[in-house]
């Protein structure tokens, strides 16, 4: 009986490019997390204002996207589009591998990582820290569960597939929730701050699983039917207008009470304004919808690897806005007042990445890389060829 | 008269002597050195009020003692220098009223959103009201800086050290902690006020009062009784503990 | 890869841990010092003697157990605000006036190194 999956061959030399590369990222991230260590984080560009800058960027982007790679297999098992199922097992070893390079980056950015084990023996249950330390450890395990279902238990599949969506969806509700319950911020506190994560994460996860899919495919000689990739485009656009449905409904709310026109003033059309038109909503939403509405790029292998494309991009700039935009709009602590002080009261955060935050954050990256690489070449985790029955065609085609 | 010899009265009262002593050893060494122990009270209720109308816009007596008390590093970076007081200039948008210079610190809230993103409780509140970092377990996260509505809190950038203007009775702070006002809680504990408190009245000023508010016959509970006072952002609900007099 | 005998790795792996394990057998200071007067045993760290009359608590006790004792009474200081001025580190500078000569030389000789002083002060 021939297995269904295999593991690739992995002995040629675009595999060990590959592979070195990403050790490379992974070297290069724990020199950086050595240097910040020892010299303080006065070596990043971040400041009083903004404490939190590029590594976590690509952190919690790292992370989201852990979340959302599960969709593959979610579909397969809980809405039993049997299409899909060949992905299954992609698509939780996938979400463990985000997760890892996600987790490394975030807790070696800490000012005092030598501690970490603190954050075991003392959890403040308030803390939306604490629940995420939680989640993820939690989730790792489900998915795990999961994977080893599809492997040896097929008829665990089913409950250790629908514990891990549950979960994921907790998940990244308390990822969000970071940022959603800090009454602070004007610029991202809101109850629909979470839900946005939840469907930043569908459309990210997913155009993810696309990119990862059709390369590793190309690049092991194995056949990946355009249909089934049709398929993930169709569920693409719907996530991609549930994340633009999310954002629109927030901005209509804010934009209603005059107490947040200063607020939404500034993010529409101050010094981030850039970030949010251009990255979150041109990049993220508004270019790859365009281009799977298209006729001819629409159904076509490159124009949904574009999109897919795109919308991580915009995944990471939809978190550098929440991050740095967020961080750098002044506290209103006197409403009514202008503000100035010497502690930059008043005044907008000003931040810079530096070259040893991005080193970290690539760094996250190489630990995912390397463990999907080694992963694929490892374990039985791809399909020898992914098609969908003769005949079959899926509903919509733009 | 040998061991081996004791007859039983003896035996009872070297027993019975022994079991005193054994009971009795553990008090007689801590009575033997007289120990100094103060508690924190969970009866108080610390509070600072400021009365703006003696804070003159050019007097930084305040930040200045509160430097040199807590070893407050400067880094000589605008954007990372440690301030755990600061003078805030305001001014009404309208410029219907004259622009107002107050210091800001930190409030000590009673419910504060610090202590309550702390991953590791290192930002805990101590029972007599007073908002702390426990510096030996702050893994430096930064979520608090976040959460502060009052930009209290600020992380250590770079590696400080001891200098020949050192205060040698408190520490400094390692890099990589987040550190912030204490309302010098070690000179609380030995009855004095805080610094700041201090240097506003050597200075002639006396615009600062610090005080128990649990405490009715205390100068800060009388003010607040008899004046209107406000505090920072009222509407968050989080309960200052630093209130301003004219604001 | 060229197969050896399976005597020769075997031989190897038992000199490599034999080599380990006598490293944790001998101490360092012995390896380094190559013999002295007194006997092959490294000696003990010179520490300067107190000045006060007696410690809060006995030697050996404090020996082994300052540095839960003063873990001990940094929680309680720092958390519940419970100050003991006997348990203090400023009371052991009463009489251990020099962390040079005192605290430093036991933890170097034992090589470990307590961050306390990184941000207490303590007199040189």
């Amino acid at each position: 009986m021939i297995d269904e999956y295999a593991a690739i061959e992995g002995r040629s030399s675009g595999y060990f490019k590959l592979l070195g590369l990403m050790g490379l990222l992974v070297a290069l991230g724990g020199a950086a997390f050595v240097y910040i260590e020892v010299n303080g984080h006065g070596v990043t560009g971040m400041n009083n204002t903004v404490v939190w800058g590029l590594p976590h960027i690509f952190a919690i982007s790292l992370l989201v996207m852990a979340s959302g790679s599960l969709n593959l297999g979610s579909m397969s098992t809980i809405f039993a589009v049997k299409h899909f199922k060949p992905f299954g097992r992609f698509s939780a070893f996938l979400a463990i591998a985000l997760l890892a390079g996600g987790l490394t980056v975030l807790t070696l950015d800490l000012g005092r990582p030598d501690r970490m084990l603190l954050i075991m023996l003392h959890m403040n249950f308030r803390s939306m820290f604490t629940w995420n330390v939680f989640l993820y450890s939690g989730f790792t395990v489900l998915c795990f569960l999961y994977l080893w279902s599809m492997f040896q238990f097929p008829q665990f599949t089913k409950v250790a597939g629908s514990a891990a969506f549950a979960w994921r969806f907790v998940l990244t509700t308390g990822t969000g929730s970071i940022f959603g319950v800090i009454h602070a911020r004007e610029v991202f506190h809101s109850a629909i701050t979470a839900p946005t994560f939840v469907a930043i994460s569908l459309t990210s996860g997913t155009a993810l699983s696309i990119l990862l899919l059709v390369t590793s495919f190309r690049l092991t000689g194995r056949v990946l039917d355009l249909r089934l990739v049709h398929a993930l485009r169709n569920a693409l656009i719907f996530f991609l207008l549930l994340v633009l449905y999310l954002l629109v409904v927030e901005k209509f709310t804010k934009f209603y009470s005059p107490a947040f026109y200063d607020v939404e003033q500034w993010i529409l059309t101050g010094s981030y304004a850039w970030l949010y038109w251009g990255g979150v909503v041109l990049l993220g939403v508004i270019a790859p919808l365009a281009v799977l509405f298209n006729h001819h790029w629409g159904n076509q292998m490159g124009g949904i690897v574009l999109a897919a494309a795109l919308v991580v991009m915009g995944l990471f700039l939809f978190v550098g806005f929440v991050l740095v935009a967020g961080q750098s709009y002044p506290l209103n602590m006197f409403p009514g007042y202008e503000v100035t002080s010497v502690f930059q009261d008043g005044m907008e955060g000003s931040y810079a990445p530096s070259l040893v935050e991005l080193l970290l954050g690539l760094g996250g990256v190489g630990v995912s890389g390397l463990l999907y690489l080694l992963g694929i070449r490892f374990f039985r985790l791809l399909p020898q060829k992914a098609t969908a029955p003769e005949g079959w065609d899926v509903a919509w085609h733009p | 008269m040998t061991m081996a010899t004791l007859d039983r009265r003896s035996v009872l009262g070297l027993g019975g002597a022994m079991a005193a002593g054994v009971v009795l050893a553990p008090g007689v060494s801590l009575l033997a050195a007289p120990v100094e122990r103060t508690e924190a009270s969970g009866d108080r209720r610390w509070a600072m009020l400021i009365d703006l109308s003696r804070c003159t816009a050019d007097c930084t007596a305040c930040l200045s003692a509160c430097r040199k008390e807590n070893n407050v590093p400067l880094f000589g970076e605008p954007s990372r220098d440690v301030h755990w007081i600061r003078k805030v200039e305001i001014r009404d948008r309208d410029r219907r009223r004259p622009a107002v210079n107050l210091p800001v610190l930190c409030n000590h809230c009673e419910h504060p959103p610090c202590v309550h993103v702390c991953p590791t409780e290192a930002s805990f509140v101590r029972k007599d009201g007073i908002v702390l970092v426990d510096e030996h377990r702050c893994i430096g996260c930064r979520y608090c800086m976040i959460a502060c509505p009052y930009k209290a809190r600020s992380l250590v950038y770079h590696e400080t050290r001891r200098g020949l203007e050192s205060n040698p009775g408190v520490p400094i702070r390692s890099k990589g902690v987040v550190e912030k006002c204490t309302f010098c809680v070690h000179r609380l504990d030995e009855g004095r006020e805080p610094a700041c408190v201090e240097a506003c009245k050597a200075g002639g000023k006396s615009a600062m009062l610090f005080g128990d508010l649990n405490d009715p016959d205390s100068d800060i509970a009388k003010r607040v009784r008899s004046v209107a006072t406000k505090t920072i952002r009222p509407d968050l609900g989080l309960k200052p503990r630093v209130h301003y007099q004219g604001l | 890869m060229v197969s050896y005998p399976f005597s020769f790795v075997r031989f190897w792996l038992f000199v490599l841990s034999l080599a380990a394990g006598l490293l944790w057998v001998v101490p360092p200071a012995a390896l380094a010092e190559g013999g002295h007067a007194h006997g092959g045993r490294s000696h003990h760290p010179q520490l300067e003697l107190p000045q006060g009359k007696e410690c809060v608590k006995p030697v050996e006790w404090m020996r082994r157990n300052h540095m839960d004792f003063l873990k001990q009474s940094r929680e309680m200081a720092v958390r519940e605000g419970v100050r003991v001025r006997s348990d203090s580190l400023k009371n052991c500078a009463t009489c251990h006036v020099s962390r040079a000569k005192f605290c430093d030389r036991c933890h170097a000789y034992t090589g470990v190194s307590p961050n306390c002083f990184e941000c207490h002060h303590y007199p040189q």
